[in-house]
């Protein structure tokens, strides 16, 4: 066993332990009697040096895990695999995480005595999420689902001033537990069905199975814990509740890489499906179609941006299932493409959302009034998120709709197409009302300019060139991820 | 088919000198409204030329598609940045730079965060130019997109009555079709089975079952009829034209609509001909309640915009007339009236403006007897509404004429309903002439000054085009028919 191809795994877990060990040393100092005064001054010094750490782990994880992307094999008794596939999402997954923690500068929700916890468990998180895209046996995807399920469930609960959190926390953890229980059924039922637990060893038999009942029901039971994740109907309820009660940064943490990881065991659950069955395939269309529907429906009447992001994540779930049901490399590939896509842009308006509310309140749409005069760039940044979100050209956003939309329509599925575009119609209208808000309504009493700090704007900056460039000149990474999804198929 | 590659990539130069000119204005700060407008002006006029000489030089003797760019850009999809004009698309290209031109004078007074709108506006014609001069299905739909999403924000922030309502639904309207266009396109893709983007390949016969062709065909022209104004998807246009700031009422009346017509041209027809053929009969009649239906309501109206956007519903309808007659005039007389209704409504829009900005009424019982007050903005305004009631000697004559000559052949009946709908509209232009323009004045706006040499450079320019065009038709039908004869004669019967 060559321990060091997880390398990636190995520096997450000793950078969430390095967190787990400063929460043993902080305490001298901050149950210190002091001035209240200084206490501040101290904290908020404490809290940026801690911030500045997790950002160093955070960029260096990104790097280890660029140092691993060609690394191929397996581990743990065939239970944990190595392929370009898993390395690129670990690539994706660090990337999310970097970006999160660029944003926790000031978490004033969560506090500077949980600052530590608050690393801690977003470094556990993303380990979680990573082993759950190399994870290749039935039981170690269950296991690396519930590591950063748990994860998180603590971090939404963590925001304890709003009255929110454990509220979210609660709803959260039992409607996951839930879908765990689901999931553990299905998973016995392909175990009792096909005698193995081994993913690869279940790609021999399922094509020959793959129309008995109880291998439908077994996957489909099976695909309801990612369902979860991913927030498809109908284990979507948790999503605007737990977005609404989360901190800002906890919730774009949960829209980002969450997102991103459950794409990925998705796909590699599926993958090994091979054609599938009709069954299955109608039952995801039916799955994505009132995902989307539903979600653009409801996002239409929210008035806080939060809860209006849930829902249209859980639109965009819709979408990706779209690319998923088709069960084709091009299919494939338009998922992957998706799920980086989701990153950015979801990343970019989630990041304005936390600058606009620097005391870490939750916003409403009018709140975002007066913004194209209080800071231009987190205006257009938002505006351009947007846009992309609702798959306009030329965004990132755009080119995963249609990488996904191609690969259906070869399949045959154009009518699924055009109800996913007359979704694209109606999601547009939240998205312009937002946009409205930003750039028509004045704000009811006059607001000063929002100092943006220069490494924000940079941010701002780089994520809003980056949905744009890679919705004008997307070739480099629709490559990349059409040699991911080949490296799925078994 | 001929083919003939540019010595220097004139398209792309236009499309480059749109986007560079929005990148200049981005940096200026935006309190310096003046070199805004200076580097908008140098920009759009740059343009302009270039799309002057493109047009210039095209050889219509050899017809087929030239200055042709051929970039690779998605090749694992088969698609490639592939621009060239044939005889449809070199009208509309220098209509757009005409439009284009003359918009950034008409608003040579904007002052309400001048530096926003001319991005925004320099964003909005580089998606129509790409789409004009695109012959890759899928730069068609993204240029399509580029020129839809500046859209909400120029109308919502800079437009008058309603905007946010007309800029909702305008851009709503125009993403459903949108939403039709994207999956025809995608699957011509599929089912040429060429795995290739490539207009050119697929509109070669014989890529496309009889089946498919009707299929498509049908999405598309919803599609790209939505944006067109074909009845009864027109109803975003009268809105969102009332709504949206003179300049770009120019720019969405004169050239986004055409973009809609062009598409059904250029795409749905072009690569679905069996398509075309099947459905034609409802192309037709959509067309001829159109005019008819346009130029009833356009009769009630009061609001001089509205009246101009049902003028424009009724104008587009003899478009889609032309285009449903599947013969070679028909294509003629429909390229042409929508050059020349592109230019006649950015001329009425850019005259209304004036006005508005003046009076602050389009309500045409307020106003009265301002060819007195304000004889030559009166004049430029009651030349655009001669050209739109079809008098010889202007434009819209022989697109309107060619058009109806055509439809009288194929639908004789439909024909004499639409002849008859132009007397309305006739009447309907008359009465907004006699009723403004003439008539008691109201004192309320003797004072005001009439249009400056300044402000009159775009409307002189519109003006004599539609002049020109008049009385020198074969300017354009020579280039239209390079086009449309070699068309009309590889088409399977």
């Amino acid at each position: 066993m060559n321990l060091k191809m997880a390398g990636p795994e190995i520096y997450y877990l000793a950078a969430s332990l390095w967190f787990l060990l400063a929460t043993f040393f902080e305490g001298g100092f901050s149950l210190r009697e002091a001035p209240p005064g200084e206490a501040q001054d101290s904290d908020a010094a404490y809290l940026r040096r801690q911030h500045f750490n997790a950002l160093c782990l955070a960029l260096a994880g990104i790097l280890v895990c660029l140092a691993s992307v060609y690394s191929q094999g397996q581990l743990f008794i065939r239970a944990y695999k190595l392929d370009l596939f898993s390395q690129v999402f670990k690539v994706i997954l660090s990337l999310a995480l970097f970006l999160i923690v660029c944003i926790c500068g000031e978490i004033p929700d969560i506090g500077r005595r949980r600052s530590n916890e608050f690393y801690f468990l977003l470094f556990t998180c993303t380990l979680g999420l990573m082993l759950l895209v190399s994870a290749d046996h039935l039981l170690s995807i269950y296991l690396s689902l519930e590591v950063s399920s748990y994860s998180l469930y603590i971090l939404v609960a963590l925001r304890r001033y709003q009255g929110f959190g454990l509220e979210a926390g609660i709803k959260y953890f039992l409607i996951g537990t839930f879908a765990s229980a689901v999931m553990l059924f299905g998973m016995a039922l392909l175990y009792s069905m096909t005698g193995t637990a081994y993913l690869d060893d279940m790609a021999k038999v399922l094509p020959g199975i793959i129309g008995r009942p109880g291998i439908v029901i077994g996957l489909l039971f099976t695909l309801g814990g990612f369902f979860f994740k991913l927030a498809v109907f109908p284990f979507h309820l948790w999503a605007p509740d737990t977005y609404q009660g989360a901190s800002n940064q906890v919730a774009a943490y949960i829209a980002t890489a969450s997102k991103v990881a459950a794409i990925a065991v998705i796909l590699r659950v599926l993958a090994f499906a091979g054609q599938g069955s009709i069954y299955l395939v109608h039952v995801l269309a039916v799955l994505s179609v009132v995902s989307m529907t539903l979600g653009n429906l409801a996002a239409i009447v929210q008035k806080d941006i939060k809860r209006l992001l849930a829902f249209s994540t859980i639109a965009h779930s819709g979408y990706v299932l779209i690319g998923i049901l088709v069960l084709t490399p091009a299919g494939y590939s338009g998922a992957i493409y998706y799920a980086l896509a989701i990153l950015i842009m979801k990343f970019t308006a989630f990041m304005v959302i936390t600058e606009l509310a620097s005391d870490g309140r939750n916003l409403r749409v009018e709140d975002l009034a007066g913004l194209h005069r209080r800071s231009p760039i987190l205006a257009l940044a938002l505006m351009v998120s947007l846009f992309s979100l609702a798959g306009i050209p030329p965004t990132i956003g755009f080119t995963g709709k249609f990488l996904v939309f191609v690969a259906a329509i070869e399949k045959g599925y154009i009518a699924l197409v055009i109800i996913a575009m007359i979704n694209v119609v109606i999601s547009l209208y939240y998205y312009l009302l937002m946009i409205r808000a930003a750039y028509l309504l004045e704000p009811a009493e006059e607001l000063p300019p929002l100092g943006v700090s220069i490494p924000k704007k940079l941010l701002a900056g780089a994520s809003t060139l980056m949905i744009v460039l890679a919705g004008v000149y997307p070739p480099w990474l629709i490559q990349l991820a059409q040699s991911a999804a080949q490296s799925l198929i078994p | 088919m001929h083919m003939a590659s540019a010595s220097f990539p004139f398209l792309s130069a236009i499309l480059l000198s749109c986007v560079a000119g929005m990148i200049v204005i981005m940096l200026i700060p935006a309190d310096r409204k003046a070199p805004i407008k200076w580097v908008s002006a140098l920009f759009s006029g740059l343009t302009l030329v270039l799309s002057l000489i493109v047009f210039l030089s095209y050889d219509k003797s050899l017809g087929g598609f030239q200055f042709v760019e051929k970039v690779q850009w998605i090749p694992s999809l088969g698609i490639s940045y592939f621009n060239a004009i044939d005889g449809f698309s070199a009208p509309n290209l220098l209509l757009t730079g005409i439009v284009f031109f003359t918009g950034v004078l008409t608003m040579w007074e904007l002052e309400n965060r001048v530096k926003e709108y001319f991005a925004l506006y320099f964003l909005l014609v580089a998606g129509v130019f790409g789409l004009f001069m695109s012959v890759d299905l899928f730069f068609i739909f993204v240029w399509y997109d580029v020129s839809l999403f500046p859209m909400y924000l120029l109308i919502a922030i800079w437009g008058s009555t309603r905007k946010e309502y007309g800029a909702m639904k305008l851009t709503l309207y125009l993403l459903a079709g949108s939403a039709l266009i994207l999956p025809a396109i995608i699957y011509l893709y599929a089912a040429s089975g060429l795995h290739t983007f490539s207009f050119i390949s697929m509109m070669q016969p014989g890529h496309l079952s009889p089946g498919a062709q009707k299929f498509a065909f049908l999405l598309l022209f919803l599609g790209f009829g939505i944006l067109a104004g074909v009845w009864p998807m027109h109803t975003w246009s009268p809105v969102g034209h009332v709504a949206a700031p003179t300049g770009v009422s120019m720019v969405h009346a004169g050239v986004l609509m055409k973009i809609g017509a062009f598409g059904v041209l250029r795409v749905a027809i072009m690569l679905c001909p069996l398509g075309w053929i099947y459905w034609a009969k409802l192309m037709a009649v959509l067309a001829a309640v159109g005019i008819i239906y346009g130029a009833l309501v356009g009769l009630r109206q009061i609001d001089l915009k509205y009246v101009i956007g049902y003028s424009s519903v009724s104008h587009m309808g003899v478009v889609g007339l032309g285009l449903s007659t599947v013969t070679a005039e028909g294509l003629n007389g429909a390229v042409f009236q929508m050059f020349a209704h592109g230019i006649m409504t950015a001329l009425l829009f850019s005259s209304v403006g004036y006005i508005y900005d003046r009076t602050h009424t389009k309500l045409i019982p307020e106003l009265g007897g301002l060819s007195r007050i304000m004889p030559v903005a009166s004049a430029f305004f009651i030349v655009a509404a001669l050209a739109g009631m079809g008098v010889p000697g202007l434009a819209n004559f022989w697109g309107e004429l060619v058009v109806f000559v055509a439809a009288f052949r194929t639908y004789p009946v439909l024909g004499l309903i639409a002849v008859a709908a132009l007397v309305v509209t006739a009447l309907f232009m008359l009465r907004v002439v006699q009723k403004t323009f003439y008539g008691p004045e109201n004192e309320r706006f003797a004072k005001l000054t009439d249009v400056s040499p300044g402000l009159g450079i775009p409307r002189m320019i519109l003006a004599a085009v539609l002049l020109f065009l008049g009385l020198y038709p074969a300017f354009l039908f020579d280039v239209i028919q390079s086009a449309s004869v070699p068309f009309m004669s590889g088409l399977p019967r």
